[in-house]
């Protein structure tokens, strides 16, 4: 659906095909370079999703100036080192408060550990599951003792359920099937939606993952097809989020933030958080998961 | 056009008619009129043709022709042009008169590089013209190019006051323009996207063209359209004597040419068609390659195009002209698994042209054209399949006349109307078995007209003026727009060797091309004013001082310019561009301003010619917060990526003698603005699958890459004739002698331990995209 990132990804091959993509990226066509950049204040960084049901858990970290390993740690903030050798700067004066559809604030401590259902590190958590029907609201408000504050709100989305998902093999000697996940948008509403696949467990790397919006299929049942991609026996779980504008203006900016470096043919953009003061996102998440084992 | 419009219309046409000059004369005086041509009876535009004892003279226009108004009875004319011999004629006026000239290339002056289409460096003086470059594809044939690929437009970037839009691409950004504001013409018709292959070679085949004109400034009142510049582009009319077939093979393209007279003279042809064989080495590859787990098949690319063009005089006073384009980029791909995408896209266009002469103080030509853009994107897996595309297609009529009452006096007037049909986008996607079926289409059409009248004016010897006024108007759906475009430029001559000049000139651009990328990509789609989309508009005024040196051997030209524009088009992040009926909702409107200096040193006789061009310049944007956004960069000026400093470049050609010439060109310009990112976060997204550094931009541009610099060397080797006749030779190319590894883009990545993978920290690297490049070009002619 995204003609702009398949326009991309052609340009790309072209590059390729035109033998020029050999001249790039390979030998002395590339070198490091020292890169003067300006004074950076580091910012608090919120990740926080919701769900009916679970504890809430989030992560609070701090931006920190692109080309720092390490050495921007302020006076309250400590360093995570990760098993993969990247770091996160953690900030362990902030206080984090989550106030529920029906007015009631709770406090998440700051409790830094790491979710063993999903491998995710979180830093501030609660111990009651939450309870989100669709249209009500969430706030969520995070404070340092630096003087940094951000702030937002979540409105839970409606439960749009999957239709049906299929496959199909090839009948090429190396056997690969195509997924196809089929849902039906509601007419009444502009709908945004974050459909993921996802080979075993749906906790590890997606296989694909597409953000879509319904401008050209309100009203209308939808599917999404992946190409010949997937083997025999594979295990395929289809994730469809129904999720709203702002988280879907979030992950385009980060998917076009992060595309721009290193493609000189994109223009950067900048990072549409859901919340305020800071970055980040904050929102509720309501999804359907159908599994399918390709035989 | 508005009730308005027109009755404001007629008010100028009436004030400007009533202000030409009276066609009596207190002296009687005749018109001479004719067609300098070369041997093969090519038309040679810009040859000087004068009548020294009474300091009078013009230049041939771009078909050839002239016209001289001259006092009644004898007068000495001579006809010159650079590495021609010149012609002396005799004649005794006593009514209006035809006479045309044959040149025949001067075999005495084999020292002299020989560069047709060259106005004079005393012609260029003289005349009231500023900022405008012409250059002849034999000039370009000699310059050494990338891939040994000739290219009119990369040639144009060595001129003052143009910018590449990037390493190796042929896009032209002019006085602080952008390239979406060049108003590119094949024979007077609109060609959308000159370029093949991201704009790394332009879509101008050098057999088939003749020569090209740049206008920067004091526009002629005739072309209107875009804000900042005109390329026009004119074609070979083919050789009027004998059927010649040239043609070339080159490192990345072949080239072949057929050309020769219709009906014994009474017209010429010249077809040129060139191609492509990248696909050829990448399919060599693939086969080669085929099985082994880790290759990834090289999808099919080529492009193609082929030029025709034909002329044939129907009479005394009449000529037709017939000119073709058709070019295609084409990209293939099939996976072994099934999964298959094409995508193609190019211009069509065609052009016919009837000259008539009324008389020889009156001619016109009347054209209609039609041209297309379009592009086509389609993958498909099983039964589904994904389409996605977009055209313009325009169809213009336009009519002008050329009256040289006197010689004082030369008016033009003319007018066109063009309807356009924009496709600005079509997506399907579909399925055989009818589950998967939605698609968007969305068309517009807008009608566009144009009414002018010039006139330029010599009111001394020491001054001339050119004043003109073009109405302009669009409309599309219920949106009608409008605009007085007033241009005007002057010389004044302080003597026969100094000039100063001045000029100004209001330009509308009624279409604009929705692009989000940094380059000319060809998804770029073109949109009509309309709903918010207002015309763009820019003002410029320029002035300078020409000076004639070492014996008019060198010409200097200084010229300060200031370009302002508003309804500046950009697009607010995240733009969704393709299919989206909402499209006027995702742009930003702000403002442009442009400043600088050209200096311009040229030289055109001798052994040695060429020129050296310095600009000191100046462009910036401004988008205010608009429609819910921070507008960009927070509504503070910023430097778009084209803007330069400083920008130097030198060109020489050296003819060592008969058979060899050789040429060197150099570029200096300040870094390119690029948009680095400032910080970086860690997001872990709903699943854990590794922590992502995600950028965080600041302001736009607001970094520079390092300086650009590159030194390009030529050789023409002619080889001896061949058996059959004709000529044959060969040229080299270095491009990036130096081998200088010049900035292309810079982006940051993590550093990680060879042995165990681990991130150890983060760095910045920079790009280099085209190392030196030799490359050998075989041309041919028989």
């Amino acid at each position: 659906m995204d003609g702009l990132f398949e326009a991309r990804k052609v340009a790309r091959y072209l590059f390729a095909a035109a033998g020029l993509g050999g001249l790039v990226g390979c030998g002395d066509f590339q070198k490091s370079i020292d890169v003067p950049l300006p004074q950076y204040d580091n910012q608090l960084v919120v990740e926080c999703y919701l769900e009916n049901g679970a504890a809430p858990r989030l992560s609070v970290t701090e931006s920190v100036p692109y080309l720092d390993n390490g050495q921007a740690v302020a006076a309250g903030s400590q360093i995570l080192a990760l098993p993969d050798g990247q770091s996160v700067q953690l900030p362990t004066d902030v206080t984090v408060n989550l106030t529920l559809p029906g007015g009631r604030v709770v406090n998440l401590p700051f409790r830094p550990g790491l979710d063993a259902a999903t491998g995710k590190y979180y830093t501030h958590s609660g111990t009651a599951a939450v309870a989100a029907a669709a249209g009500q609201q969430f706030a969520l408000d995070v404070q340092d003792r630096r003087g940094r504050h951000v702030v937002g709100t979540a409105v839970v989305p409606t439960f749009i359920p999957i239709d049906s998902v299929k496959y199909k093999f090839n009948t090429a000697t190396d056997r690969k099937a195509y997924f196809m996940t089929k849902w039906t948008d509601p007419a009444a509403t502009t709908d945004f939606y974050r459909l993921m696949l996802h080979k075993g467990k749906p906790a590890n790397n997606s296989e694909t993952d597409n953000d879509i919006r319904d401008r050209l299929f309100n009203g209308l049942p939808y599917a999404q097809v992946t190409r010949y991609r997937f083997n025999p026996n594979d295990t395929i779980t289809a994730t469809l989020y129904h999720v709203d504008s702002l988280y879907f203006a979030f992950r385009q900016s980060v998917r076009d933030a992060r595309n721009a470096n290193g493609n000189p043919f994109s223009q950067p953009s900048s990072i549409h958080s859901t919340v305020q003061g800071g970055v980040g996102v904050f929102t509720v998440l309501v999804k359907d998961q159908k599994t399918l084992i390709l035989k | 056009m508005s009730q308005a419009l027109a009755l404001r219309n007629s008010i100028i046409f009436s004030v400007l008619f009533a202000l030409l000059p009276g066609l009596s004369w207190a002296q009687a005086r005749y018109l001479l009129s004719g067609v300098v041509r070369d041997a093969q009876g090519a038309a040679l535009p810009g040859a000087s043709v004068a009548v020294p004892a009474l300091a009078l003279g013009t230049a041939t226009e771009a078909d050839g022709s002239y016209k001289l108004t001259l006092p009644a009875g004898p007068q000495q004319v001579v006809v010159s042009f650079v590495g021609y011999a010149s012609q002396t004629l005799d004649v005794k006026l006593t009514r209006n008169q035809k006479q045309n000239f044959t040149l025949t290339t001067n075999q005495n002056e084999l020292g002299e590089v020989v560069i047709q289409g060259q106005q004079s460096l005393k012609e260029k003086l003289q005349t009231t013209q500023m900022g405008v470059e012409h250059l002849s594809i034999r000039e370009a044939k000699l310059l050494p190019a990338l891939f040994g690929e000739v290219d009119i437009l990369k040639t144009l970037q060595l001129k003052p006051g143009v910018q590449s839009g990037g390493e190796g691409t042929s896009g032209l950004f002019v006085r602080g323009g952008s390239s979406d504001q060049n108003l590119v013409l094949l024979d007077n018709a609109l060609v959308y996207n000159p370029n093949h292959l991201f704009g790394l070679f332009s879509v101008f085949n050098s057999d088939a063209v003749q020569s090209v004109d740049l206008y920067k400034a004091g526009f002629p009142a005739q072309f209107g359209g875009r804000l900042s510049s005109v390329v026009d582009v004119k074609l070979r009319e083919g050789d009027r004597q004998k059927y010649v077939v040239s043609g070339g093979i080159g490192l990345i393209s072949s080239r072949l040419s057929f050309e020769g007279p219709i009906n014994k003279g009474r017209g010429s042809f010249i077809v040129s068609g060139r191609r492509t064989y990248f696909d050829v080495f990448t399919r060599a590859l693939n086969r080669a390659n085929a099985g082994k787990e880790d290759y990834s098949p090289i999808p099919d690319y080529y492009f193609y195009d082929f030029n025709a063009k034909a002329n044939y005089k129907l009479g005394e006073k009449d000529n037709l002209y017939l000119t073709g384009y058709l070019g295609r980029d084409i990209f293939g791909f099939t996976s072994p698994n099934g999964f298959n995408s094409n995508f193609a896209w190019g211009n069509t266009l065609g052009v016919l042209r009837w000259q008539h002469t009324f008389s020889p103080r009156l001619t016109a030509n009347t054209s209609v054209a039609a041209t297309n853009y379009k592009y086509q994107l389609s993958n498909g897996v099983d039964q589904f399949s994904f389409e996605l595309g977009s055209t313009i297609q325009d169809y213009t009529g336009r009519t002008d006349f050329s009256y040289v009452p006197n010689d004082r006096h030369t008016i033009q007037f003319g007018a066109l109307v063009t309807h356009h049909n924009f496709g600005v986008g079509r997506l399907q996607r579909s399925s055989q078995d009818g589950s998967v079926n939605f698609g968007a289409d969305v068309n517009y059409t807008g009608q566009e007209g144009g009414i002018y009248a010039s006139d330029n004016f010599k009111a001394s010897d020491k001054l001339q003026i050119e004043g003109g006024l073009r109405l302009s108007g669009f409309r599309s759906g219920s949106d009608t727009y409008g605009g007085i475009e007033p241009r005007a430029s002057a010389r004044y001559a302080l003597s026969d060797k100094i000039s100063l000049k001045g000029s100004y000139a209001l330009m509308y651009q009624y279409v604009h091309l929705v692009s989000n990328s940094g380059a000319s990509l060809p998804t770029d789609i073109w949109y009509p004013s309309r709903l918010s989309v207002r015309p763009e508009r820019s003002q410029q005024v320029s002035t300078g001082v020409s000076f004639l040196l070492g014996g008019g051997k060198f010409l200097l030209t200084d010229e300060v310019y200031y370009k302002w524009a508003k309804n500046v088009i950009d697009f607010r992040d995240g733009a969704q561009i393709f299919a989206n009926d909402n499209l006027d909702g995702e742009f930003l409107f702000g403002r442009g301003w442009s400043y600088g200096n050209e200096l311009y040193l040229e030289k055109k006789e001798g052994k040695t010619t060429g020129w050296v061009g310095y600009t000191l310049a100046w462009t910036k944007r401004n988008f205010p917060p608009q429609l819910g956004t921070a507008g960009i960069n927070g509504g503070r000026d910023f430097f778009p990526n084209y803007d330069r400093r400083h920008n130097l470049t030198a060109v020489v050609l050296h003819k060592l003698n008969a058979r060899i010439d050789l040429t060197a060109s150099f570029v200096y310009t300040s870094g390119a603005p690029t948009t680095l990112p400032q910080g970086r976060f860690a997001i872990q997204d709903i699943y854990q699958g590794g922590v992502q550094a995600v950028p965080i931009y600041p302001d736009r541009n607001s970094y520079r890459l390092i300086p650009y610099h590159r030194l390009d060397l030529g050789m023409v080797y002619k080889l001896h004739p061949s058996r059959i006749g004709g000529g044959r030779d060969l040229t080299f190319s270095i491009y990036n002698a130096y081998n200088r590894r010049n900035a292309y883009f810079i982006y940051f990545e993590q550093t990680r331990d060879k042995a165990t993978d681990k991130v150890t920290g983060y760095r910045a690297r920079q790009v280099s995209l085209f190392p030196i490049i030799p490359s050998v070009t075989y041309n041919f002619r028989f």
